[in-house]
């Protein structure tokens, strides 16, 4: 391994070949006069650089030959911008050190917004791009590669709304034409203030996919998030604390929230899917035996106390039972309070039901409300010898004779209550993970003409 | 290894490769063409002003797990820049290039099966059908010229060559180029790597880095 080229500390960097001629002196920085008004015009990486900004009147100057020729002029005098990170600072982004060599303010043509562009050098990698869009920061590498399914479209036909690269699927964020709205430093290409180019940009966070093309060229560059920590350290840059909650989620930052999401969605799937199939073969598998079948007599609008119905046997060490009362109600109804009583223990389980059923008619048509039958069901009864006693109470005012009714126990009866509480409990973590995801997606999405959530504004 | 003399100074000049037919003289800058044991003087290559890249004659490096050595350069030139063709030797004495513009390596090799497209024929966004060797798309068209040459090429690398340099991308990393010069066309095969996968030795220093 070479190591890290651009580390001068690496000795075998160093020409070591005696039979090699010497190196060639070293490129030197090169000054000459800008001749738009004169300053003294540095370029720091002759031989790479095509073209420069004069520091002094702004304009920009081809330096591919001695003719200095001007591709814009500026002439202003004051600093509309000021890049975050000053030109010639060096810092280590991905491992290497980049020099920051020229500084650009873009913007979309259509809707005005504008963002800022680092060009950064190191001789021996080249160049790379760092975007900063509202504190939000991406580091662009230029790619030779090109998307998967666009790699024989012609730059004519219309970029698509989704490419793929390494497995990665990217959906288009933005669309546009962009402009060089302000530029200063040095440039491997000739800037012009003003100049345009079409451009898109695909997102699958925490990476992007970027083209830029014109009828003779298409540029495809692949940029990544990087924290804004990150390049405070990188450039010693004072924290701008102002950033963390201001601008809400750049468009290929990463969200804790929507990676949560990525993992609990499927994991509550699948536990929704378990449950459910544990509870369809529990279900089929249930007894569903009757312990004791019991019918009683009872006249409306009076009280019964102390009804004891002989012992039964519920089968099993633990399993659900099921009550079932029955009164043949008629806009009338029928209560009935006791407790299942476990002979041998003694344990008590209380319970209270009421049959009822109203109907009639009014201005709407007809109408009913409540049930003759009642169920209730008690979760994890151990099995043993067990009666119960119950007091009933009804109410009716027109039907006074002597009625029949009936309650039944089953042992081991198909549920799905417990279920439906699982699935409740369960889903609230998801719920609560998918709601923080949408609000971070939605932030996310907010700049882009493509807003998958645009319905919901 | 073949060591003549210059015809200009008299000082070594090596012929690693067998298929270099053209040297720059180390010492006095001669420009020679080989003709068997013979050096022909054919010019002088002026000095390089502005030059600003890591590789050098004597660099190595490592591609599809062969390595080579860098023997020959061949800088040109066109409306928007430079880049450098840098001639190899692999270790069995096959020849191939090495591309190097704004920090983009790619590794090719000489592809002579197959008949090439006519200049005219190729605009951006074409395609070409090499055969089992893919189907490449034109991703530029440059004319360009030789401004500078050191060590030994496999062709008269005289400053000022004309030629028309087209580059085309294939599947994932694989590239191509096609030379048009004024005696001959010539396609090459390859595809772009790392730098650090290239795990380049002996690379030039550049100051301050």
């Amino acid at each position: 391994m070479v190591g890290n080229p651009g580390e001068p500390e690496q000795p075998d960097e160093k020409p070591v070949d005696p039979e090699t001629p010497p190196p060639p002196s070293m490129p030197k920085i090169r000054s000459f006069s800008c001749p738009a008004c004169g300053a003294p015009v540095t370029i720091r990486y002759p031989g790479a650089t095509m073209s420069v900004v004069c520091d002094s009147c702004h304009s920009v100057i081809d330096v591919t030959n001695k003719n200095y020729e001007i591709l814009s002029k500026y002439f202003s005098k004051t600093s509309l911008w000021c890049p975050t990170i000053p030109l010639n600072s060096r810092g280590k982004l991905d491992g290497k050190t980049w020099e920051v060599i020229g500084f650009m303010v873009r913007s979309d043509v259509a809707s005005k917004y504008c963002w800022l562009e680092y060009l950064l050098f190191n001789p021996y990698y080249g160049y790379r791009f760092l975007t900063e869009d509202k504190g939000h920061w991406i580091f662009v590498t230029m790619i030779k590669r090109k998307p998967d399914n666009v790699y024989s479209t012609s730059v004519r036909v219309k970029t698509p709304s989704k490419v793929e690269m390494d497995n990665r699927v990217y959906r288009i964020y933005n669309r546009g034409i962009s402009k060089v709205d302000y530029v200063i430093g040095e440039f491997y290409w000739r800037v012009v203030v003003g100049s345009e180019v079409n451009s898109a940009d695909y997102i699958d966070p925490p990476q992007m996919l970027s083209i830029e093309y014109d009828d003779t060229e298409k540029i495809w560059s692949l940029g990544k998030h990087i924290d804004s920590k990150e390049v405070e350290k990188a450039f010693n840059l004072v924290p701008r604390t102002a950033n963390l909650f201001g601008f809400g989620i750049g468009p290929i930052e990463p969200s804790a929230n929507s990676a949560a999401w990525k993992k609990m969605g499927p994991l509550w799937a699948l536990f929704f899917g378990f449950l459910t199939c544990a509870n369809i073969f529990f279900s089929g598998t249930a007894k569903n035996m009757v312990a004791t079948e019991y019918y009683g007599n009872f006249v409306p609008n009076t009280k019964i106390n102390d009804i004891t119905i002989p012992k039964f046997v519920l089968e099993k060490n633990s399993a659900n039972v099921l009550i079932s009362l029955f009164a043949p109600v008629r806009n009338s109804w029928f209560y009935v309070s006791g407790e299942m009583v476990n002979n041998t223990t003694g344990a008590s389980y209380p319970f209270e039901m009421t049959s009822e059923y109203y109907f009639g008619t009014d201005s709407d048509g007809a109408w009913s409300e409540g049930n003759a039958t009642h169920e209730l069901e008690l979760s994890s009864v151990p099995g043993g010898e067990y009666y119960l006693n119950i007091d009933t109470e009804s109410g009716d005012f027109k039907n006074t004779n002597q009625q029949q009714f009936s309650i039944v126990v089953k042992r081991d009866t198909p549920s799905w209550y417990n279920y439906w509480w699982f699935i409740f409990l369960v889903s609230l973590p998801p719920i609560y993970s998918w709601t923080m995801m949408r609000r971070d997606e939605v932030s996310r999405w907010a700049n882009s003409d493509f807003n998958p959530y645009v319905s919901d504004s | 290894m073949l060591t003549l003399s210059c015809p200009s100074c008299g000082a070594n000049v090596d012929f690693k490769s067998k298929a270099s037919l053209f040297a720059v003289c180390s010492f006095c800058k001669s420009s020679l063409v080989r003709q068997d044991m013979d050096l022909e003087k054919i010019g002088t290559i002026s000095d390089l002003v502005d030059d600003l890249t890591p590789i050098q004659i004597g660099t190595t490096g490592t591609f599809s797990n062969e390595k080579f050595e860098v023997i020959g350069r061949l800088k040109v030139g066109y409306k928007d820049g430079y880049w450098n063709e840098w001639f190899a030797m692999l270790g069995d004495g096959r020849v191939a290039w090495l591309a190097e513009a704004q920090g983009f390596y790619a590794f090719c090799y000489p592809f002579f099966d197959v008949s090439p497209p006519t200049k005219a024929s190729l605009t951006v966004g074409k395609t070409v059908d090499f055969g089992d060797k893919g189907i490449y798309e034109v991703d530029d068209i440059r004319d360009c010229k030789c401004v500078y040459s050191e060590g030994e090429l496999p062709f008269n690398a005289q400053q000022g060559r004309a030629s028309t340099s087209v580059d085309l991308s294939g599947f994932d990393k694989e590239m191509s180029t096609i030379e048009y010069a004024a005696s001959e066309t010539r396609v090459f095969l390859g595809a772009y790597q790392d730098f650090d996968a290239f795990q380049f030795k002996n690379l030039r220093h550049i100051d301050g880095w």
